[in-house]
């Protein structure tokens, strides 16, 4: 019988999931997506997919999207439908007259990792030329912002070593504070297909995730470590691999400063550090750390992949640098099979990171305050740039609840939704003046906003991303914008309308002007990406059609530098009243805040987010799996369902944060990274009470939160 | 060229909140000798802070002496003030 609905259009483009970045054809029929075919080109994937690339794409059409730009005087005011050049103009004239009357750091702006290079791009542009400040920040300040500085510091580049194909020539392969099997579920079968050919497989994560054990796949080695510990447990196997002279001397000599080392192996090799002290502490066998040590340090070829169970901590950027330390001293770096490799979570965070949306860095991680680099965009752009560092993210909503920042600019972000100790985030957001969303859905956010600018999906706009590889791929339209803008062009827009004319035909030719400003990204084209399928920076003329493994030969700086890496537990304790620790994660089915996959058949797979709860917690308070409990931490407090799970130890439990009336952050803390600021959302201390049958759901605020 | 804060004599951002970000910067800095520990937190509050937050700790140190900073987060915030504190920023390891 014949297919009644086969395709007659086609187009090869990327998936805006998780940093792994498949390639899919999408294909349609009289102009609606039907359906994501995996394409077997794709060098991230393969042919390979998982249930989010496949089959979560009808968000693009569903009947909560937003056609037409709206206003409004003020918050209590409903919505009203204006043209595009009204709101433009509108929204420009407001941030103008806020920084006419609270100065010009008064307004920013904040990039979307779901948005592309070239969209990211553009919106630090706008804030530099348009805001005339360096006011501007990406989402990825709240996951992997700690990658970038603690990579940095190390090895000299913030992102992943290795292509994704290089783990199939791992021996050894440790997993820190990531659950890919869920998280990143295309490499996590990767992965998995090479501890089943014999790798031994390290995890270091409080929970017992998929990762950790399933039916093809058993860690050698899990560190179900306390939460907040991850530090004190990588220097504890740093301390084995000195004390016990597993380190890689040679490579030490002819790649790093050996001075820098010494003050390394004196720190990490510290009695405070030995696995008999940090065990009891972080709540894993001593045994264990010595053995998780061992293992790494033999290889011959280790491998590290972490997530934000590493970043999202008030030393994220320290543990980040821990596994620099790590590869450095076992010599596993530069050759495949090894490295140290961030598993970004969305589809373009690398991106995020790359391409200088940043308050401090321009493209390519070079500092605003550096007068060289500041004149090449100066001479590009023929404008005096602002020479100082801008407001963060978490440092801008900080800034508004204290009465000195009073707009911005978000594109395709919720931070209502998504950012830490929501009570904080929605004072924030009521301080403001004037709030502009650009989305797809009128999101939690844009109950706060005053302009919304209707955006668009990766679905209906060109462009690249770059995925947690360092490899920038096409994202190519399938259907034209829902609201008739491309998100570029809405930048691009409200730029001009600030004064500052700006004027792209296509986005080409705004990685064209990436590629003239940014070292790594130097041979990147449309062109070359198209010839070429995908290519990984760096891309410049040594590479010209990219570079698959990093630090084969040298460093950027040359060699490598070991960082200082003491233990210094968060501030976020358990007490009497909050004994609990409460740690956040992602399943396969959902994405993020959910804002996409929400509203598409995948929630037949996951309706609502539940509380892990182990049976010894449960049994303590009366609950039994199914019922409803108060979430209460220092910060607020929300009503989740319990589920009785082994996969966390006595003293944790864990949730998702995939759907709005959850409220997850609405305990969370607003404790942050000390380097990045980069939220602790992977510790919070609270207590749980059964909600008697019956009673209706409930979400407040102590009263002795901080606004 | 940067904005300042709206009005004389307002924080950027509440000084609480300012001084724990910098002490938790000076916790990480600690196992580093003198010298370099104060160098660590120099290049970090000059190159990654908003310079209205800078000069909010600033304010507060010279209001205070600097109560409730680490004794060599207080150095460091002096050494902004110190020739040749605005050298070029850098990653890694302090140099000094």
């Amino acid at each position: 019988m014949p297919n009644p609905r086969k395709p007659d259009g086609s187009v090869v483009t990327t998936c805006a999931y998780c940093g792994v970045g498949c390639g899919f054809k999408a294909e349609t029929i009289r102009g609606e997506i039907v359906r994501m075919i995996p394409w077997k080109e794709g060098k991230a994937n393969h042919g390979h997919a998982c249930v989010k690339g496949r089959f979560a794409f009808d968000y693009w059409r569903h009947a909560d999207r937003v056609k037409k730009p709206l206003i409004r005087a003020s918050i209590a005011e409903p919505w009203r439908e204006v043209t595009w050049d009204h709101a433009i103009t509108h929204a420009a004239a407001e941030l103008k007259r806020i920084q006419a009357k609270h100065g010009r750091g008064s307004a920013g702006a904040v990039s979307s990792s779901r948005c592309t290079n070239e969209e990211i791009y553009l919106m630090q542009k706008f804030a530099r030329v348009a805001l005339r400040n360096n006011n501007i920040d990406n989402c990825s300040r709240i996951c992997h912002s700690p990658t970038q500085f603690g990579l940095s510091a190390t090895l000299g580049a913030g992102a992943a070593c290795q292509h994704f194909d290089s783990i199939l020539q791992a021996d050894v392969i440790l997993v820190v504070g990531a659950n890919p099997t869920e998280g990143h579920p295309v490499f996590g079968s990767l992965l998995k297909r090479r501890v089943r050919q014999g790798a031994s497989l390290l995890v270091i994560d409080p929970r017992r995730t998929e990762t950790a054990e399933s039916a093809h796949c058993r860690a050698d080695v899990h560190l179900a470590l306390r939460p907040g510990t991850n530090v004190a447990v990588l220097d504890s196997l740093a301390h084995v691999i000195v004390t016990e002279n597993l380190h890689a001397a040679k490579f030490i000599a002819e790649r790093c400063h050996p001075a820098e080392f010494e003050q390394w192996r004196a720190l990490v090799g510290d009695p405070r550090y030995a696995p008999e002290v940090v065990g009891p502490e972080a709540g894993v066998d001593p045994a264990e750390i010595r053995r998780a040590a061992r293992i790494y340090a033999n290889g011959p070829n280790s491998t590290i992949y972490y997530g934000l169970g590493v970043t999202e901590h008030s030393q994220g950027s320290t543990g980040v640098m821990c596994l620099g330390n790590l590869a450095l001293s076992c010599g596993m770096l530069g050759r495949e099979g090894v490295g140290v490799n961030p598993l970004r979570g969305q589809g373009n965070v690398q991106g995020g990171s790359c391409l200088g949306s940043w308050p401090h860095m321009f493209t390519g991680y070079r500092f605003v305050t550096d007068a060289a680099v500041r004149a090449t965009f100066e001479q590009d752009w023929k404008l005096e740039l602002d020479p100082e560092p801008g407001l963060r993210l978490p440092n801008m909503f900080d800034a508004a609840v204290a009465g000195t920042f009073k707009a911005i600019y978000i594109q395709g972000e919720d931070p209502v939704q998504s950012d830490p100790n929501q009570n904080h985030i929605v004072a924030a957001m009521k301080a403001m003046e004037c709030v502009i969303v650009q989305d797809l859905f009128l999101n939690e956010t844009a109950k706060y906003a005053h302009v919304f600018l209707p955006g668009s999906s990766s679905l209906e706009k060109n462009g690249t991303f770059t995925n947690a590889e360092r490899r920038v791929s096409m994202v190519r339209k399938v259907v034209p914008p829902l609201a008739g803008l491309e998100d570029w062009e809405i930048t691009v827009r409200l730029t001009n309308a600030m004064g500052y004319p700006l004027h792209y035909d296509h986005p080409a030719q705004i990685l064209d002007e990436i590629a003239r400003l940014s070292p790594a990204y130097q041979g990147m084209s449309f062109a070359l990406i198209e010839r070429c399928g995908s290519v990984q920076w760096p891309c410049n003329p040594q590479a010209p059609e990219g570079t698959e493994v990093l630090h084969t030969k040298t460093f950027p700086r040359g060699k490598a530098n070991f960082m200082l890496t003491g233990y210094v537990p968060t501030s976020e304790r358990t007490d009497e009243r909050f004994p609990l620790l409460l740690t956040t994660g992602r399943i396969l089915s959902q994405y993020n805040v959910g804002t996409q996959t929400r509203r598409t058949g995948n929630v037949a797979w996951y309706g609502e987010d539940v509380l892990d709860v182990h049976r010894t917690d449960a049994d303590a308070r009366g609950i039994q799996d199914g019922d409803f409990v108060t979430v209460t931490s220092r910060y607020g407090e929300t009503r989740l369902r319990a589920r009785i799970s082994d996969k966390v130890n006595p003293g944790v439990v864990y949730t998702t944060f995939h759907f709005a009336q959850s409220n997850a952050n609405a305990v969370t803390s607003d404790l942050n990274d000390w380097a990045t600021n980069c939220p602790e959302y992977k510790v919070t201390a609270v207590e749980l009470v059964k909600v008697p049958t019956g009673k209706p759901a409930s979400s407040r605020t102590p009263a002795s939160v901080r606004a | 060229m940067s904005g300042r804060a709206a009005k004389s004599g307002d924080a950027v951002i509440h000084l609480d909140v300012l001084i724990t970000m910098a002490n938790q910067i000076g916790d990480f800095f600690t196992p580093y000798p003198p010298g370099q520990r104060e160098e660590g937190v120099r290049n970090h509050l000059r190159h990654y802070w908003d310079p209205r937050m800078r000069d909010a700790l600033l304010a507060h140190v010279d209001a205070t002496g600097g109560t409730g900073l680490h004794a060599h987060v207080l150095a460091a915030a002096k050494l902004l003030r110190e020739p040749g504190a605005a050298k070029t920023g850098y990653p890694g390891p302090p140099k000094a």
